[in-house]
């Protein structure tokens, strides 16, 4: 087992490594360079006369005539080695601190959802499979088009209705204004978790109706297997037979779909987000792209791409603990 | 002697898309301790039916008919009603593995591949022998041991698919022995493995029995292998036991016609020449039950306006032996 996690840990950093070059490669892509946009955002309406050569002093000062391979050496160094991901400059300040909070937020919602859609789809989806057939077996299935049919920003909308008719809760946002500018304590996190769960639920949703399905179908394969009735034939009491055995099994095709359910969680973010009026990492991506402040784009970038591919070996790791053979064939 | 089990009159029926079918009809034997009955008959006869039945492990489709018997003679000498206990429950689950053991046909599949085989040993060794950690693992190793699987130390932290099908099969069988059971049911345990290794562990399981005097149910579509492990037999057809009987008597002077079909199925060596003859015709599917003797549209003996009409009672047909067949009614006495 050991052995297995170093190897997909090398394995995660290579990825990590190449994805980082390919995030500072679209970094690099937008027309003029930084220094271009630097002088442009300093000294626009100040009526001083930008020259070439001033643009040159500018270059050469940040570093940026040097090639191509020098300066992402520089850049991901800086972020490995210091956490400094460089100078935004629509603010002037370092690019950790205009994305701050965010990120833990963002993976705040990311982990909740992630873990929403589990608590709901495995549960259920083993009760669908074991009672195969029944009134509430039925029920699920329909709840599951449902879940597969309906928009996220329209169930975010609508659940956004009740949820204030209902709890006169203020849920929009990700914590009450009280705590904004407070720094963190067990009251806040408490109250970002209570805004939390509204946005998770949202994100959730069709994951659930599809995951949910996924487990039904190979719980369903499971029961069957000659190894569940020898098991039933030694006398292992029903509850934990059904975890040990067919359970453990059945959530394998969940668990290899991590990565993907991470990744659409973030496609979905911003606009959930935006109608749920969050402030999270993909509407700040958006925004820098549009400013072309590439280093913030770069580091939300980075980021997200690094969370997918972490989880990504997660549930690697987490697959080779459930089915042992994974690990013994290689 | 007291039996071990006694099974009469066991009725089973599936509920299924195509309707009612009852592949188990009237079926009856009796096992005793240290003894076994060699259960055959061709496939889809029911044999497999009739045996899950006795520990309660039929789907949920399944239905007992209220008239079946099946009672069993508890290690403690209590007298267990199996058809009055449900699919569930602690009185079931006792039974089932502690006092009535069962090895499947496909050696591969009754493993989980996702825990060691002794995991899944240890785990019947608690549950049934109040043994814990370090105390059943000895015996999960002592087990291995016993059923031949060298290096059993090692063996035991294994996974399934690390053994052959013949080691799996030996493993299997150290599963179900380790749990104690006073009966143990094979439900064709050779079947999937190659010649040699079939005959090993037939050996293995005829030591076994011998060494822990356990009743054993021993079920196969093979005559051969029923004669060199079974004291008694039980031929079934179509949900019924046709036939049952001290197996060398059974097996010398056959007296139902689909028995005696049976044994020239089997190729001897004297007979090699000969053309292998096998039963002529198929089983019918259960949906399709021939009125009268099931047998009827197969046998070469059949009484026209008798067999196709009237279902044959089981009649007493020499010492120990009963045959359900209206030729055997006719010269017979009828069954007390
Ligand atoms: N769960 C079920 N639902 C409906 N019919 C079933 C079910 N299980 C078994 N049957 C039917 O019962 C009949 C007897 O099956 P059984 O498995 O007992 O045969 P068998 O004698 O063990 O055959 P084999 O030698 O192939 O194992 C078959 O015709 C089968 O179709
Ligand atoms: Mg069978």
């Amino acid at each position: 087992m050991i052995r297995l996690v170093l190897d997909r840990f090398v394995g995660m950093v290579f990825t990590m490594a190449l994805v980082s070059l390919l995030v500072f490669l679209i970094m690099e892509l937008p027309p003029g360079d930084y220094a271009d946009r630097y002088a442009f955002r300093k000294y626009s309406g100040t009526g001083v006369n930008v020259t070439e050569g001033d643009i040159q002093a500018i270059r050469e000062d940040l570093g940026l005539d040097k090639p191509l391979v020098f300066r992402y050496v520089d850049w991901i160094g800086n972020i490995v080695l210091y956490g400094d991901f460089g100078q935004a400059f629509a603010f002037e300040t370092p690019v950790t601190k205009v994305i701050g909070d965010k990120v833990w937020l963002t993976l705040g919602i990311l982990f909740a959802t992630l873990i929403v859609t589990y608590l709901i789809s495995i549960p259920i989806g083993i009760f669908a499979a074991v009672n195969r057939g029944s009134s509430g077996d039925y029920l699920l299935t329909v709840f599951s088009y449902l879940g597969l049919a309906l928009p996220n920003f329209l169930l975010a909308l609508i659940l956004l209705y009740f949820a204030n008719r209902w709890f006169g809760a203020d849920i929009g946002g990700l914590m009450s204004p009280a705590f904004e500018r407070a720094p963190w304590s067990l009251a806040k996190l408490w109250d970002v978790i209570a805004h939390l769960w509204l946005p998770a639920f949202v994100l959730a949703w069709s994951a659930v109706a599809y995951q949910l399905q996924t487990v039904r179908a190979t719980m369903s394969d499971e029961l069957n297997k000659l190894s569940v009735t020898a098991a039933r034939a030694r006398g292992v009491p029903e509850t934990k037979l059904l975890i040990k055995y067919p359970a453990r099994l059945a959530i394998n095709p969940v668990v290899s779909t991590i990565g993907f359910d991470v990744n659409r969680i973030f496609s979905e973010l911003p606009i959930v987000a935006a109608v749920l009026g969050l402030t999270e990492l993909g509407e700040l991506l958006l925004r820098a792209y549009l400013d072309l402040d590439m280093y913030v784009a770069g580091a939300i970038l980075l980021m997200l791409t690094f969370a997918i591919v972490f989880m990504n070996f997660v549930s690697d790791i987490l697959l080779a603990w459930l089915d042992p053979r994974i690990k013994l064939g290689s | 002697m007291e039996p071990l089990l006694t099974v009469e009159n066991l009725t089973v029926s599936f509920r299924t898309d195509e309707g009612l079918i009852t592949p188990v009809m009237g079926v009856g034997f009796t096992v005793y301790k240290g003894k076994t009955l060699g259960l055959v008959g061709e496939s889809g006869s029911g044999k497999s039916v009739s045996t899950k039945a006795l520990i309660r492990l039929l789907p949920g489709s399944a239905r007992i008919a209220p008239d079946s018997r099946m009672h069993y003679r508890a290690k403690s000498g209590e007298l267990i009603k199996i058809e009055t206990l449900g699919n569930r429950g602690p009185a079931i689950r006792h039974l089932r593995g502690g006092e009535i053991g069962m090895i499947f046909q496909e050696p591969m599949a009754s493993f989980s591949p996702v825990y060691t085989i002794g995991n899944q040993i240890m785990e019947a060794v608690r549950l049934h022998r109040g043994l814990s950690g370090r105390q059943a693992r000895t015996l999960a190793v002592d087990m291995l041991d016993k059923v031949g699987i060298s290096n059993p130390r090692d063996r035991v932290d294994q996974y399934p698919h690390e053994l052959s099908g013949g080691m799996r099969q030996r493993a299997m069988i150290a599963l179900a022995l380790s749990a104690g059971p006073a009966l143990l049911i094979a439900d064709e345990p050779t079947t999937a493995l190659d010649v040699t290794v079939q005959a090993q562990v037939l050996e293995l399981m005829r030591g076994l029995q011998d060494e822990l005097g356990m009743g054993l149910i021993f079920i196969t579509h093979d005559l051969g292998v029923i004669a060199q492990i079974a004291e008694e037999v039980a031929v079934m057809y179509l949900g019924t036991i046709v036939e049952r009987g001290p197996t060398r008597a059974v097996i010398r002077a056959p007296q139902h016609p689909y028995t005696q079909g049976l044994l020239r199925a089997i190729p001897s060596l004297d007979r090699l020449n000969d053309r292998l003859q096998a039963v002529p015709g198929d089983i019918p599917s259960p949906l399709e039950r021939p009125t009268g003797c099931g047998f009827h549209p197969r046998c070469p003996h059949k009484i026209a306006g008798l067999c196709d009409t009237t279902a044959p009672a089981e009649t007493a047909a020499g010492p120990g032996r009963r045959v359900r067949c209206w030729l055997n009614e006719e010269s017979g006495r009828p069954a007390a």
